[in-house]
């Protein structure tokens, strides 16, 4: 008889129905994306990126070919030339092939340049491209990050 | 659309009724459930109430092909899953578009092996390539918003083609059609 009432007067809905109903007064946990951009750890590893010198703007890659050599899939291929008379090695090209990148950040963990690392994953993770020839990434790329698209409705 | 695919020419009228079908379709992309990696994991955080895709209106994850606009590889394609892959690509009612998510899906990833699909490209036409390893939500949902870009500019009821150069970012009218 109980449980005939039970299930009459619908108990368990309204039951259900008032904990949905507490809920609603709070604020919306969503997140809103291209309004706001959520601060990233700081152990996270983003898009690679070159560093330059910060005031002069002056190279700090010194095409030592680390990052190369201890990539799993060879994805950095880099070179350089030697001018007359100075000591350090000017980069010509950095192609980073991002297609098959697995975000390991081995090749910034080997960059021996000292105090300021060349190589470093960058917090951007806006990567998408309309082809594959665009996830190559070329030296002026791989210096400003790739440009972010606002969003249009 | 069968009735006016392809068959004006370019002017006021059909711009216009091309920008009403393409902000029609760019706001409601249902997209099917392909997860096959890690990367599932990732576009289904973009689908929960956190990130919340229904902002983008694509959050209605479509189990069948036939009610889906958009398949959203996620993960690592072996040679085995690809005709399966390309079988559900074939069944999608037109129009429709691929989103490559992840490395594994961009280009293999880190599988250069004999089982796994060197990049999803090689059996489907893929329209955007998100990178990432896995791509976080937002970066998904980043590269849903590119696809909107180019939903936008794409001309429906229009004779002759529009075709984004590489390197371009408008459309220019190429070709003749039937």
């Amino acid at each position: 008889m109980r449980q005939l009432l039970r299930k009459l007067l619908l108990i368990d809905l309204f039951k259900g129905l008032w904990l949905t109903l507490t809920y609603t007064p709070e604020p919306a946990f969503t997140f809103q994306y291209p309004k706001e951009r959520r601060p990233t750890a700081p152990r996270y590893r983003g898009v690679l990126r070159l560093q330059v010198e910060p005031g002069t703007g002056a190279q700090t890659c010194i095409v030592c070919d680390q990052c190369a050599k201890v990539c799993p899939d060879d994805l950095i291929e880099l070179g350089g030339h030697r001018e007359p008379g100075q000591k350090i090695k000017v980069l010509d090209y950095f192609d980073f092939n991002l297609s098959r990148c697995s975000f390991c950040g081995l090749c910034a963990e080997v960059c021996p340049t000292k105090p300021i690392k060349a190589l470093v994953m960058s917090e951007d993770y806006e990567l998408a491209s309309y082809s594959r020839d665009a996830q190559i990434l070329r030296v002026d790329e791989m210096y400003d990050g790739l440009p972010i698209q606002a969003y249009v409705r | 659309m069968g009735l006016i695919d392809h068959r004006f020419d370019d002017n006021v009228i059909t711009t216009n009724i091309d920008t009403i079908i393409n902000w029609a379709r760019q706001s409601s992309l249902w997209p099917m459930g392909f997860g096959l990696a890690c990367c599932a994991i990732e576009m289904m955080a973009a689908g929960g109430p956190r990130f919340d895709i229904a902002r983008f209106g694509a959050e209605v994850f479509r189990a069948s092909p036939r009610q889906a606009d958009l398949m959203i590889v996620a993960g690592t394609v072996t040679k085995k899953m690809a005709p399966v892959l390309r079988r559900l690509y074939d069944q999608m009612p037109e129009p429709k578009w691929v989103i490559s998510m992840g490395s594994c899906s961009n280009a293999g990833g880190p599988f250069p092996t004999y089982s796994v699909l060197q990049g999803v490209d090689k059996v489907v036409p893929v329209d955007v390539y998100v990178s990432g390893c896995p791509p976080r939500p937002e970066a998904l949902l980043y590269g849903l918003m590119r696809l909107q870009d180019k939903i936008r500019k794409e001309g429906t009821v229009l004779r002759r083609e529009r075709v984004i150069r590489l390197g371009e970012t408008e459309p220019v009218l190429v070709g003749e059609r039937g």
